[in-house]
């Protein structure tokens, strides 16, 4: 488990910049609108991949969706922006717009255990329906693109683009997906679990095509998560997700080695390690809270904080704690820790 | 392509040895019919004053094997005429056989069956489409229900409510058959008379089957709908067009397997619109036929209604491998 | 690096209990008006084929005004012989309610049997059962019932009941087999083996339960295809009418002519709108019946 320290070669004139500001997104329910995510704010530096961990529930695949404005029915984003250098606000833009920004602008890959290519067409003519959709004249140089980019990926373009879906491995799909993303040259980057359902020889290739292609291409990469062995091998920064909020974000070095939220603390703890006793890997008591649970006021993880339970603030039930800045690039979301400063 | 062959062999094989029971049990039944139709003819045969070897021979001509001999080797002797595609003679119409008799009924019931089914399919699809993309709204609830209850009626209800109104009320079409007398061929006054001979049943055949095709269509489409690739596309920015089209080409597939599949159950399934606006096909001749105890005419034409379904799944087997990709290409070949 | 802060959830498997389907069915019958409707048609028509003949007298008194259309008397009009429609319409119903009911019995049965041993055994006696399955299924059913009409007079529904069913188990053998499958699949059986129940126990008490909702759908959409069929039988005049049942009505309709001349109108649509409104009946029901097995079709 290495954590990725280097800093990534940036080329500065092609990454946009992406700042989100107070996005909010609610699921309507028969219980009324509920939110899923509430009030985000999180910035993504130029040429930086950002990790955004998070347990099942948490808001994060949402957030992943809602980067592209396409959150799903029942749910609609309620509030907020997100500016990208070179688009403006992805939020307002009409429905022409930003259909020529899903794939030309911003690159979105799949979760490796869900099948995102059509069935029954080649991915060679999947391809060309990709170009045929953005406009694309010349159809040689993008099935050049194509194939350059694959076989950067240590695949046959040849071979892939006349192959259809059942006919490629988990690991190979996901270089596909990656491929489709790329290939008209966006430069947001949008990873929804890459390496989820995959074996670990093809967790570790895609990790390493991940952080490759993001240097290579001049990318601003959110890699969404809900493993931190993930964040550490590849994300700059990282951002932790619980109950809709952003609990925690830093630099993923200093986060995950001094971890400040009691939710991040948690989840470090829970970790086991290869070296060193087992029986220190505490899990994190309690479950996700899951829409309808997820509590109307106050801290939304008091439940299951140890601070909490060890000794009940009033703030902690009353407010919800808003992000603060701890130094060094941090912000924390915390009655507890803003209290200790 | 040895993979396809071997399949289709296979398929082959099975159906031969379906075919074999079903003549064997018309055979059976042939044999046990109270009153048995063997021995009866040949009695009257004989009270006609034949002799009793001619009689003999007149009725093997007409049941494919001899009476009085042993149960084997009348089995036997109805095999080898089955083999040569000798169905027997027919009692009702004297002297033809069986054979030529089934296939020119058989014609009839195809025509009627081919474009009913076609109009039902096209329908049904399109119905069931619309049913997919509005199914949370009156019209999408209206269509389910509309193609629950006419799937679900049968298809005389449907075929006597159309015959008595617009033929008795609105005098459209004639239920007579069709006049023999007229030539055949591209003349005006021919096809003005299948016209109005053929459409009533087709559209009668149409309005009781595409239920059932909307059903199917309108599931299927909810289902792919919901496949992760229908999303993955629209977040690649895919044009709406293509978008629907991906998701019309993965809702057909198995549609094709109902449509062939019924195309085979329908040359025997077209009885009661056959019989309610008179139509000379496969259905209204397994009816004359059991009503005039003609028995050679019944198991010929049972045979046909039969086969015609085994080919018909052959065919939707075969039809799946050349269409779908995951078949045609095997896993990871 | 699969450090994973998934928490998996495991899905406390019940099995359905039939009280717990019985207040189910109720909750969803009451969710819409429509299926009210439904439950409510098909449970006049029941009623009417249970009690509905013991309010007729053996011989019906015919009156002297023929193929008459509705009137207070005749609240169906009457027939060719001048007897009251409604009459024949209600006595005519046990025989192919009756009829269609033994069909259910014979097919649940055999269907049900056949299903699930294919399912639990899989294997050899699997691959067997279902060439006989796939046989009964290629036959085509309707026709095969007409070249037995040769054989059998079908002068008792029982007889009639019994023969629809032995033809049309096909179906509902498939489709158990497919959900013992798939009950496997979840770890039903192997669970129960581990806590050293024996085979009849876990067949009758968690298989079967499991099972019977979705054969008690198909029994009903099944039914409706026996009522058909008989009646079709009937219909085709292929089978000599000694019985009074709604096929014969038709029969006789057609063949006095009201097709042709449109006299007696309600004698012909009686029987008919009765098939309409039992199809109606079953196709709302078993909307019902969907949700409670398919929570996932329910709207938001």
């Amino acid at each position: 488990m290495t954590t990725a320290t280097e800093s990534s070669t940036v080329d500065e004139r092609t990454s946009p910049g992406v700042r989100i500001r107070d996005l909010t997104v609610a699921y309507r329910t028969p219980a009324g609108e509920l939110p899923a995510v509430s009030g985000i704010n999180l910035d993504l530096a130029p040429g930086s991949i950002t990790g955004l961990v998070g347990e099942s529930g948490s808001g994060k695949s949402t957030m992943a969706l809602a980067m592209l404005n396409a959150v799903q029915q029942p749910g609609r984003i309620t509030g907020g922006a997100i500016e990208i250098d070179g688009l403006g606000d992805v939020l307002s833009l009409s429905p022409k717009q930003i259909r020529a920004v899903r794939g030309g602008s911003i690159g979105y890959v799949f979760q490796a255990a869900q099948n995102s290519l059509n069935p029954l067409k080649t991915v060679g003519k999947q391809l060309l329906d990709l170009g045929r959709s953005h406009g694309v004249e010349d159809r040689r140089a993008l099935v050049r693109q194509a194939r350059e980019l694959l076989s950067r990926m240590g695949l046959s373009g040849e071979r892939v683009l006349d192959s259809y879906q059942h006919e490629l491995s988990g690991g190979m799909r996901q270089r596909v997906g990656i491929m489709l993303a790329l290939v008209l040259n966006a430069h947001v980057l949008v990873l929804d679990e890459p390496t989820t359902a995959l074996d670990m020889i093809s967790q570790a290739n895609i990790l390493s095509i991940i952080s490759d292609v993001h240097a290579e291409r001049g990318l601003t990469t959110l890699v969404v998560t809900h493993d931190i062995g993930v964040v550490a091998e590849v994300a700059d920064r990282v951002a932790v997700m619980y109950g809709g909020r952003l609990v925690e974000q830093g630099p993923t070095v200093d986060v995950l080695r001094t971890p400040s939220h009691p939710y991040t603390k948690g989840l470090i703890t829970a970790i086991p390690r290869l070296t060193g006793d087992p029986d220190v890997a505490r899990p994190l008591p309690g479950r996700p809270p899951t829409l309808g649970t997820i509590p109307r006021k106050g801290c939304v993880f008091r439940e299951r904080c140890a601070v909490y339970a060890a000794g009940a603030r009033e703030d902690c039930e009353t407010l919800d704690p808003p992000a603060h800045d701890v130094g060094g690039g941090r912000l924390v979301a915390c009655h507890a820790v803003e209290g200790e400063q | 392509m040895l993979k396809f062959l071997r399949r289709l062999a296979g398929h082959v094989v099975r159906g031969l040895v379906m075919i074999w029971i079903v003549t064997t049990f018309t055979f059976v039944l042939v044999r046990l019919m109270p009153g048995d139709p063997v021995e009866t003819q040949y009695e009257t045969l004989l009270s006609k004053g034949m002799s009793p070897d001619q009689a003999k021979a007149q009725v093997a001509v007409t049941y494919g094997f001899v009476p009085h001999g042993s149960v084997w080797s009348q089995y036997g002797h109805y095999l080898w005429q089955l083999l040569h595609f000798d169905l027997g003679k027919s009692v009702r119409a004297q002297g033809v056989s069986v054979t030529t008799e089934v296939l020119s009924s058989a014609k009839w019931t195809i025509g009627l069956v081919l474009a009913g089914t076609l109009l039902s399919f096209l329908f049904g699809v399109v119905l069931g489409v619309i049913a997919a993309m509005r199914r949370n709204s009156h019209v999408g609830n209206g269509l389910s229900i509309v193609g629950s209850l006419l799937h679900g009626v049968p298809q005389y209800v449907m075929a006597l409510i159309l015959v008595t109104f617009l033929t008795v009320k609105f005098k459209l079409f004639s239920t007579g058959p069709v006049d023999g007398l007229l030539e055949p061929g591209l003349n005006g006054a021919y096809i003005a008379s299948i016209v109005s001979h053929a459409v009533l049943p087709a559209v009668a055949f149409a309005l009781s089957s595409f239920g059932g095709y909307l059903l199917s269509m309108k599931s299927s489409v909810v289902s792919v709908l919901g496949d992760d690739f229908i999303l993955a596309s629209e977040l690649r920015g895919i044009r709406p067009s293509i978008i629907f089209r991906y998701v019309a080409r993965n809702a057909i597939l198995p549609l094709f397997t109902v449509l062939a599949l019924s195309l085979g159950f329908m040359v025997g399934g077209a009885v009661f619109i056959e019989n309610a606006f008179n139509y000379p096909g496969m259905g209204a001749m397994l009816i004359a036929s059991i009503g005039q105890r003609d028995y050679s005419e019944m198991s010929g034409a049972f045979l046909l209604i039969t086969m015609a379904v085994i080919i018909a799944n052959i065919c939707a087997d075969m039809l799946y491998t050349v269409i779908d990709p995951r078949v045609r290409r095997g896993e990871g070949a | 690096m699969s450090t994973t802060v998934e928490v998996p959830v495991v899905k406390p498997v019940v099995p359905a209990r039939r009280t717990k389907f019985l207040t189910n069915l109720w909750k969803v019958l009451r969710r819409k008006p429509s299926r009210m409707i439904g439950a409510f048609i098909v449970a006049l028509f029941v009623v009417m084929g249970v009690i509905g003949p013991w309010l007729y007298p053996d011989n019906l008194p015919k009156s002297a005004d023929l193929l008459a259309g509705p009137s207070l008397s005749h609240l169906l009009g009457t027939d060719f012989e001048g007897a009251d429609v409604l009459a024949e319409l209600v006595i005519g119903s046990r025989y192919v309610l009756t009829a269609a009911a033994v069909a259910a019995l014979v097919t649940v049965v055999v269907g049900v049997a056949v299903g699930l041993y294919a399912g639990y055994r899989r294997g050899r006696p699997d691959s067997a059962l279902m060439r006989i399955t796939d046989f009964v299924l290629t036959i085509p059913g309707f026709p095969l019932l007409l070249v037995l009409t040769t054989v059998w007079k079908f002068d008792s529904a029982l007889q009639m009941g019994l023969v629809l069913g032995l033809t049309g188990w096909g179906g509902l053998a498939r489709s158990v087999r497919s959900q013992t499958l798939s009950l496997r699949e979840r770890g039903f059986v192997e669970a129960a083996r581990g806590l050293g129940l024996s085979t009849p126990h876990i067949v009758s008490r968690e298989l079967l339960p499991n099972i019977a909702p979705y054969v008690a759908m198909n029994l009903l959409i099944g039914v409706t295809t026996f009522i058909y069929s008989q009646v079709g039988l009937f219909y085709l005049g292929v089978l000599p009418y000694n019985s009074t049942n709604w096929g014969v009505m038709i029969q006789l309709a057609v063949n006095n002519g009201v097709t042709q001349t449109g006299a007696g109108l309600s004698y012909l649509m009686a029987p008919l709108v009765a098939i309409l409104l039992l199809t109606l009946g079953v196709v709302l029901l078993v909307d019902a019946m969907d949700e409670v097995f398919n929570p996932r079709l329910r709207e938001d």
